[in-house]
């Protein structure tokens, strides 16, 4: 029984992962970018869901749905303007020109909302039992949307005309060119979603993390791990990848005494470059290999 | 046309890079020795000392960005408080005959210890202060303190806690805030007493978490209470929900957590969605600070802490006041609370002044003897230290969140309400 609670648990924190770097993952398989800001749209998202609770006492959910098209918009203008005119040349390129982006959205930020640690406190904040399991609810809710929307994001890369284009621009930029894809604009509203998704996941944790402008690191640290682990721009790897992570750093915790937490984040990484030295690609084969171009 | 465009925008890249830490140097090369550097900076600090005499540099590098952003700000507003209050109301600081004023030098560490031991580098040979005071947690202090000590240069710091600090064997470094391994005395002490019979704690790996993690143990076990597990965590810790898992099946009395702000928010928050509902909940850093009852709401409600000073306790001093005047003088200047971060930093670089004014000199050793013979009573408690330049004379308070507000529990003599215990657990609140 407490080895179900375990597994529940590293179940739901993996769920939890696999949203939080589903747009970082899409991102470098479709445009071979390695978006070190991304943790900053995960901070924008958070504080997004912490100004409507507080000044309008909207539910963070709520604010999940609401973000989606406003990052959506900022994430296009931004690859519209700045990145789109990068993205063909060297990776250190766009690495430098994220890492700038990371440092002074955080900066922003921080000039606009004080360094302060905010949190949102929902009524739902606690955890309900089903079959004598504990399932911690805002992490409950977390799993499935993020099921749900990495389902429908799926769907819409492989059933529809621009989700075919999105695919087309990744597996072959040049070909894709050929055929009258404007590689510009796919990329564009690639970066959209996202950066919408993105939000809207960092809008979902406002209720069990801590807020503050420099939260955004250590989400993308994972993010490039998780996303390394289980194959570029896949999106099934994405889910593979956060939920090994998850299981992995939370059974290790649980059945290591004394230094388990730190045990799981050495194991989780040592998993990572066992995967990259045999399988370059990923567990999942993704989009691309993850030195392409280096 | 189109390459200018990219090349501008990658000149603004670097620019959006380098600019949000102004003060931050550019790292240039410097010598092994560093006497080196300092013969090189010599020529144009000495004219401009002539130019200004009687001002006494005191440097510090204090995070402004970064994971100690919040805790950096406090130390940062608790010392310009000093300076300013020095400056303009005290009439400078008196060494024998002549007053001297204060020009006060801080850069942002950015909370990298890489960073900090840089700029307390440049600090004493480029910038030529004379004194340092320390930066926000102990492992900044640990690495900033390695580089005072090897000049000679007086580090009075109120914000490294850890008691690995003072087992080092230096003779530069003091501290005005009780060390770390007592933090949780007179809270675990209160909780004996109230029946508390078993104890989990959780530590994150960093040297002032630790030292508290160890004072922790000690103190339960001294006051007959079984330690049921101990666990360290790593610093970049984004989930804590196996933590907590883990420690509902032992089901303890006491949880202890020991991190800092972040963290403490991170770990109520996890227990809560695990329901890990012990008796009592402590956190090191956090339940002293207004914000944190603020955002957390209810969730923060029963949860205990420890505290380095409160504004409702009833120490007199000879500047500042008592801790209810401090508090007032620092709400007018910056427009929120003093947590106890402000306050001791503000005591910290008060300490370094009265050592100045006895010992009537600027020198090194003079002032250094002049700390270890201190004993005085100030608006942040009293100081003495001993010979590893930890104050001895401060006990540690312990305060609990009671219906949203903050009121000290422990020890008997500062209480101004009973502990509450059993805590409601967190889903019948």
């Amino acid at each position: 029984m407490f080895f179900l609670q375990a597994l529940l648990n590293g179940i739901l924190v993996g769920g939890f992962y696999g949203f939080m770097i589903l747009g970082f993952s899409i991102i470098w398989g479709v445009m071979g970018i390695i978006n070190l800001a991304h943790g900053e749209y995960v901070m924008m998202g958070a504080y997004f869901a912490w100004v409507m609770f507080r000044q309008f006492g909207i539910d963070p959910l709520v604010s999940a749905v609401l973000v989606f098209p406003i990052m959506f918009v900022v994430g296009y203008v931004l690859q519209w303007l700045v990145i789109n005119r990068v993205v063909e040349r060297p990776h250190l390129i766009s690495l430098l020109l994220s890492f700038g982006l990371s440092i002074s959205i955080a900066n922003i930020y921080k000039l606009i909302y004080t360094a302060d640690y905010r949190s949102v406190t929902v009524a739902y904040a606690g955890s309900f039992e089903v079959a004598g399991l504990t399932f911690p609810t805002v992490k409950t809710i977390i799993f499935f949307a993020g099921l749900l929307i990495m389902a429908g994001l799926h769907l819409f890369l492989q059933r529809t005309r621009l989700g075919k284009s999105i695919r087309a621009a990744a597996q072959n930029k040049e070909a894709a060119k050929i055929v009258g894809i404007d590689i510009h604009r796919v990329y564009a509203i690639t970066a959209g979603i996202c950066v919408g998704l993105t939000a809207m996941a960092g809008a979902m944790i406002a209720p069990i993390q801590p807020i503050f402008p420099f939260m955004g690191p250590l989400f993308t640290v994972r993010a490039f791990a998780i996303t390394a682990l289980g194959g570029l721009g896949r999106i099934p790897g994405a889910l593979l990848g956060g939920l090994l992570l998850g299981i992995v750093e939370t059974l290790l915790t649980i059945y290591v005494p004394g230094t388990g937490a730190k045990v799981g984040t050495a194991v989780s990484f040592l998993i990572l470059v066992l995967v990259l030295v045999t399988r370059p690609q990923g567990l999942l084969k993704g989009l691309r290999p993850v030195e392409e171009g280096a | 046309m189109r390459k200018l465009t990219f090349g501008l925008l990658i000149m603004l890249a670097v620019l959006l890079v380098a600019c949000p830490s102004p003060a931050t140097p550019t790292p240039e090369p410097q010598a092994e020795t560093g006497g080196q550097a300092e013969q090189e900076a010599d020529a144009p600090k000495d004219q401009m000392e002539e130019m200004e005499a009687k001002v006494i540099r005191i440097g510090a590098a204090v995070s402004e960005t970064g994971k100690y952003a919040r805790e950096g700000q406090d130390t940062r507003q608790g010392y310009i408080l000093w300076q300013e209050w020095v400056n303009n109301e005290y009439g400078g600081i008196k060494v024998g005959d002549e007053r001297y004023k204060v020009e006060l030098i801080i850069y942002d560490d950015e909370s990298n210890p890489d960073t900090v031991t840089r700029l307390t580098e440049k600090l004493i040979t480029e910038d030529k202060v004379q004194f340092l005071l320390g930066p926000y947690s102990s492992g900044l202090t640990k690495a900033a303190s390695a580089i005072s000590e090897k000049y000679k240069i007086i580090m009075v710091e109120g914000n490294g806690a850890s008691d690995s600090l003072f087992e080092r064997g230096f003779k530069y470094l003091f501290a005005v805030l009780t060390p770390a391994s007592r933090y949780t005395e007179s809270g675990l002490k209160a909780l004996a007493d109230a029946g508390a019979k078993s104890v989990v704690i959780a530590y994150k790996d960093s040297p002032f978490p630790k030292s508290v993690a160890q004072g922790a143990e000690k103190w339960a076990q001294e006051y007959g209470m079984d330690v049921l597990a101990v666990e360290s965590y790593p610093a970049d810790i984004k989930d804590a929900t196996a933590l907590m898992t883990k420690f509902k099946d032992l089901n303890p009395d006491v949880f202890v957590g020991a991190g800092h702000f972040v963290d403490g928010v991170l770990l109520a928050r996890n227990a809560e969605e695990v329901d890990f509902a012990p008796k009592a909940f402590m956190l090191t850093v956090g339940p002293s600070n207004p914000e944190f009852v603020q955002e957390l709401g209810k969730t923060a409600d029963y949860i205990i802490g420890p505290t380095q000073w409160e504004r409702t306790m009833a120490w007199q001093g000879q500047y500042f006041g008592t801790p209810e005047e401090y508090a007032k003088r620092y709400e007018e200047r910056w427009n929120e609370p003093p947590t106890y971060q402000a306050a001791e930093s503000t005591a910290t670089a008060l300490a370094l002044q009265i050592a100045i004014e006895e010992a009537g000199s600027l020198d090194s050793d003079a002032v250094r003897q002049a700390l270890l013979d201190m004993d005085v009573m100030t608006f942040y408690g009293p100081i003495k230290f001993d010979e590893t330049g930890k104050n001895v004379a401060k006990a540690m308070g312990a305060i609990q969140i009671q219906d949203g507000q903050i009121v000290v529990v422990a020890p008997e003599e500062a209480a101004v309400a009973d502990l509450i215990y059993p805590m409601t657990p967190w889903n019948e609140r």
